[in-house]
């Protein structure tokens, strides 16, 4: 028995926004959302060193090189930003470029035609996902829907075994630091499982879809909910969305699958932007009127 | 532009290539100060990739593959893209970063999808728009570096023509529009030249690597020059010599051109971090290491002087119980002093020199002196209003006031 092709690129898609829709309202909500956007493109070396080392692209030992090169660049940031000299935000500009210009000429010199190809890490194939497969109990599964959706429970256990302290940290790092939960610690467990979540997906969805839905969806949310449990629930929620939206509008005109989810992603953080109910432009332009208002008959009212 | 090119002593193709990637150099350095210095060094990255898309939609409208068209597509979404960012972060409720992510993102897809669907279309023209994602020095034209040298040129000459107004609105806005400048201009204007800078490197660098080479030659050249004046041509400088060394490196080991400029500009700014004069890293090392030594010194020479008129002369170890200073600490300040001719040995026991006795006397006069102005200090009515240098205050007073600090020392000395 086998899952119909559609269906396992839709799952690998849902799965991927799950594991990163778990993630990205706490980095939107800390403002490193951009931190994802560095580490994700920072696992590069990690897989072409594990590829070249020791000649495999077998999915633990690639997480374990990717985690490595993420922790790296996490620690090569923050020792720029210790020294004093360079702000935060050109910290991260320095060190993803360079750890990523480390991994293309990794790929371009020793690693070219073998798999491992650029275009595939960047905007990835997820259309190859259903062809690895494997069979468990006589049933035969995508590889990636088994290893997204291993990421996916490992997300949300990390999120709701450490719910109250990624809240604490996130609203209040001032008080949680007295009552010994340390911000920095929890923040640096995050940017892993961010990079965890980053190379699981790389090699089915690429880079690119993994930075939209880590901070897309995420935004979008926080556009409509005060609550952060409710954040955690519209970001996945809009993250499958933009998963099923994204595979028919690439069906109906023959494009990259995963650029397509990102766009539609795109296109849902549009509408919220525009139309939520409390902090949208529209809203916002509705409460400014009555408040003219308002204030113009309170005036004439007083006269 | 042709005798410029023949100016160059390389063969033709590689003087286009130092010849773009020297423009690239000097624009996106002077440019990327302006970014840097007011903390929005990653509104580059965004821009750079919103203007993947730009060259794909030039290509699907025109069908043209010349740099000139495809670049002009990219400046105007590059544009796009930074006023959609301006205006997400004006509504209030989404921070400048997640602003940044959501614009980089949107466009990014945008792009690959353009870019999958021209190459699905099976036009025989599309070969070479991925050279603007991660770069690619050969190929290019004489045309296209004509086109780029223009571009530079306007850059340059906005940033030299409006320095006064750009310069105070970096450094504090709310001044300049106190003063009337028009502030919000002003700052679209900087992100404009961010995308006139990002427009000439796409071709050498790619959209993914774009902005290290806005931020590099920035951090690496404020890490020498304190002047915007200065900052400025400095990191036009650097950027160029990065430019230049990297795109002739990596076209002779035939890799793409993007990530080895990238790692030259990245090398660059460590090296910078390290070893700049008074700032670097390892500079200030050296100096606290040198100030922690002499601290040290004179504390030993002041032990061994007040020691003297307590009694017989020490031993060093009595001396190390006595003072209660780590053994290693004594042994390396004992060691210090003896090179500088301020000890005396009779056998085991330790005298102060003649020198010796001078250098004690003068810290034991300098600490006294801080703390008679930190007693007195607002008595003498110093009319610079700065704080002096406590290593060497009678330089910093002045003679005449520290002569006047010892006479209120005295004073109160006298009546208690």
């Amino acid at each position: 028995m086998t899952l119909n092709d559609d269906l396992t690129i839709i799952l690998t898609a849902g799965l991927v926004a799950t594991a990163a829709g778990l993630l990205g309202p706490f980095l939107v909500l800390r403002r490193i959302a951009l931190m994802s956007d560095a580490v994700s493109h920072a696992v590069l070396p990690g897989i072409v060193l594990v590829y070249l080392l020791l000649g495999t692209r077998a999915p633990l030992p690639v997480i374990v090189g990717a985690a490595v090169f993420a922790i790296i660049c996490v620690l090569a940031i923050e020792a720029l930003r210790s020294t004093g000299l360079v702000k935060s935000d050109a910290a991260i500009a320095l060190v993803f470029p360079a750890l990523f210009a480390l991994g293309v000429l990794g790929v371009t010199q020793y690693a070219s035609g073998v798999h491992l190809d650029l275009d595939s890490t960047i905007y990835g194939e997820i259309a190859f996902a259903p062809f690895q497969t494997v069979t468990i109990g006589g049933f035969e599964i995508a590889r990636s829907i088994i290893l997204l959706g291993a990421v996916a429970l490992a997300n949300l256990a990390l999120v709701t075994l450490l719910w109250k302290e990624y809240k604490a940290t996130t609203f209040d790092p001032e008080f949680s630091r007295t009552i010994g939960i340390s911000p920095a610690l929890l923040s640096r467990l995050l940017l892993i499982a961010v990079a965890i979540t980053a190379v699981t997906a790389f090699e089915s969805v690429g880079a690119i879809l993994v930075v939209t839905m880590l901070i897309v969806p995420a935004a979008a949310a926080y556009l409509l909910t005060d609550r952060l449990w409710a954040m955690v629930v519209v970001t996945v929620a809009v993250g499958w969305v933009s998963a099923l939206g994204g595979h028919a509008a690439a069906t109906a005109v023959d494009a990259s699958i995963a650029g397509a989810m990102g766009l539609v992603a795109a296109i849902c953080f549009a509408l919220a932007l525009v139309a939520s109910p409390r902090y949208g432009l529209l809203a916002r332009a509705v409460q400014r009127r009555r408040r003219r208002r308002d204030l113009r008959t309170a005036l004439a009212a007083g006269r | 532009m042709g005798w410029l090119i023949d100016l160059i002593p390389l063969d033709y193709s590689d003087a286009v290539v130092v010849l773009a990637a020297m423009l690239l150099g000097i624009t996106a350095g002077a440019v990327g100060v302006l970014a840097v210095l007011r903390q929005r060094s990653l509104v580059g990255d965004a821009l750079s990739h919103a203007a993947l898309p730009g060259v794909c939609i030039a290509f699907l409208v025109t069908g043209a593959k010349d740099a000139t068209t495809l670049l002009a597509g990219a400046a105007l979404a590059g544009l796009v893209g930074a006023l959609l960012m301006v205006g997400i972060e004006r509504t209030g409720r989404i921070r400048p970063d997640a602003a940044i992510g959501v614009v980089l993102a949107s466009f990014f897809s945008l792009g690959i999808v353009l870019l999958t669907y021209i190459a699905s279309t099976d036009n025989s023209n599309q070969a070479g728009l991925e050279k603007y994602l991660f770069g690619q020095a050969a190929g290019l034209l004489e045309r296209d570096v004509a086109v780029m040298g223009v571009l530079a040129l306007v850059a340059l000459t906005l940033v030299a023509v409006g320095f006064r107004a750009l310069k105070t609105t970096l450094f504090d806005p709310a001044f300049a529009g106190a003063v009337g400048l028009p502030v919000r201009a002003l700052e679209i204007a900087m992100t404009a030249l961010l995308v006139i800078a990002i427009v000439i490197g796409l071709r050498m660098v790619g959209a993914i690597l774009m902005v290290a080479m806005l931020v590099a030659p920035a951090v690496a050249a404020r890490q020498f020059a304190g002047r915007l004046a200065l900052v400025i041509p400095l990191a036009g400088a650097i950027g160029a010599a990065v430019g230049v060394s990297g795109a002739l490196l990596a076209s002779r080991a035939e890799v793409p051109t993007g990530p080895v400029i990238v790692l030259v500009a990245v090398g660059c700014v460590v090296v910078s971090v390290l070893v700049a004069p008074r700032r670097g890293v390892l500079w200030r090392a050296r100096r606290l290491a040198r100030d922690r030594r002499r601290i040290l010194a004179e504390g030993v020479l002041v032990d061994l002087e007040t020691a003297i008129h307590a009694g017989p002369p020490l031993t060093a170890a009595e001396l190390a119980l006595a003072s209660a200073r780590p053994a290693r600490a004594l042994r390396r300040a004992l060691r210090d002093l003896d090179r500088a001719g301020m000890l005396d040995r009779d056998g085991e026991r330790l005298y102060l020199s003649r020198p010796g006795a001078a250098a004690a006397h003068a810290v034991l006069e300098r600490r006294e002196l801080w703390a008679a102005w930190l007693e007195h200090g607002p008595a003498l009515g110093v009319p610079d209003a700065r704080e002096p240098d406590p290593t060497d205050l009678r330089a910093s007073l002045g003679d005449e006031y520290a002569d006047r600090l010892h006479a209120l020392m005295r004073a109160a000395e006298r009546s208690p």
